[in-house]
């Protein structure tokens, strides 16, 4: 129970340059894998989805949020909580579409691309799409369908890296039949 | 103020070189070459103290008429060469050991990109930058 005892709402620290060589060495090796970029972009996302169904429950043991009421509100959190909590930056919050159900995460650095360059035979590589996974993820476990997808990154020559998110739908839970 | 500025990898061989102009980069090849076997000679002569006090500058190699040649090697044993225009007496050794430095730091980024394959040719682009950055700085 150790573990359980030192998992305190303080974020811990650790080395970002292991954070970063670790995850470039994730991205390399199943570019190595996968044949083309598509592929490795769908892994990624599916691995951060597989993260972020699980993080979500240290996220709410951790962070003490209540129930979000609106998008806006859950906009707020992931921003303000847990970019902050997990990666230790404060992504900014912009261009809400008038519906209210999209929204941009600016983030003005990435830690998870300090030292990368994309080579030119991987153009089409979307580098960081496992956060797009854990946002998924960490979203579908709390009844919410998003959508969440890269459409600047700075690896690309944008100024900024910039994700899109869209809201989809509330998840019903849906009882098995006969159970009340 | 460099014209030349190389690096070359633990087994001697090229990892980058460029030359300003371009019309003799033979002979700047030729010089970068020949700079090694002092490189070399240095490590050997030295390197029981070099390990000991950390110091990675190798200082002039050889001055000829024209140009000196500075050298630079690090931990790992990959080696910075960089040959200064002689005409240029502004450029004190406090400047040159700077600038190795920055160049040490910026190979390290290159080192630490996860699509750079150790022992690779650098070809990235804000190593490029920089070395031209150091090239035209004084020139």
């Amino acid at each position: 129970m150790s573990r359980q005892a030192n998992r305190g709402t303080e974020s811990k620290k650790m080395s970002s340059e292991l954070f970063t060589l670790t995850y470039g060495a994730l991205v390399t090796q199943l570019c190595k894998d996968y044949e083309n970029d598509e592929d490795v972009n769908k892994q990624l996302d599916r691995m951060g989805y597989n993260i972020g169904v699980r993080l979500i429950e240290d996220f709410l043991a951790r962070s003490n949020v209540g129930r979000c009421h609106d998008f806006r509100e859950t906009a707020d959190v992931i921003a303000k909580v847990a970019f902050k909590m997990y990666l230790g930056i404060t992504p900014s919050i912009t261009n809400w579409s008038p519906a209210g159900d999209e929204f941009s995460l600016i983030l003005e650095n990435n830690p998870l691309v300090d030292f990368v360059e994309l080579p030119d035979n991987h153009s089409a590589l979307i580098y960081s799409n496992l956060l797009c996974g854990v946002l998924r993820g960490a979203l579908e476990m709390v009844q919410m369908a998003v959508e969440a997808k890269f459409v600047q990154d700075t690896l690309k020559g944008d100024g900024v890296t910039e994700i899109r998110m869209r809201f989809i739908r509330r998840i019903e839970d849906n009882l098995p039949a006969g159970e009340e | 103020m460099a014209v030349c500025i190389a690096v070359i990898a633990k087994e001697n061989y090229p990892l980058y070189i460029r030359s300003t102009p371009t019309e003799s980069e033979l002979k700047f090849h030729y010089m970068v070459h020949t700079s090694l076997d002092v490189v070399d000679e240095k490590i050997s002569a030295m390197g029981k103290a070099l390990v000991d006090q950390r110091e990675l500058y190798l200082g002039l190699l050889y001055p000829t008429e024209d140009y000196k040649v500075y050298g630079y090697v690090t931990n790992s044993k990959v080696k910075f060469v960089m040959v200064v225009d002689s005409s240029n007496t502004a450029l004190r050794d406090n400047e040159i050991r700077s600038m190795f430095r920055k160049l040490h730091n910026s190979y390290t980024d290159v080192m630490c990109n996860p699509f750079y394959n150790p022992g690779d040719r650098i070809q990235s682009r804000a190593f490029d930058t920089m070395v031209t950055s150091m090239m035209i700085q004084v020139c």
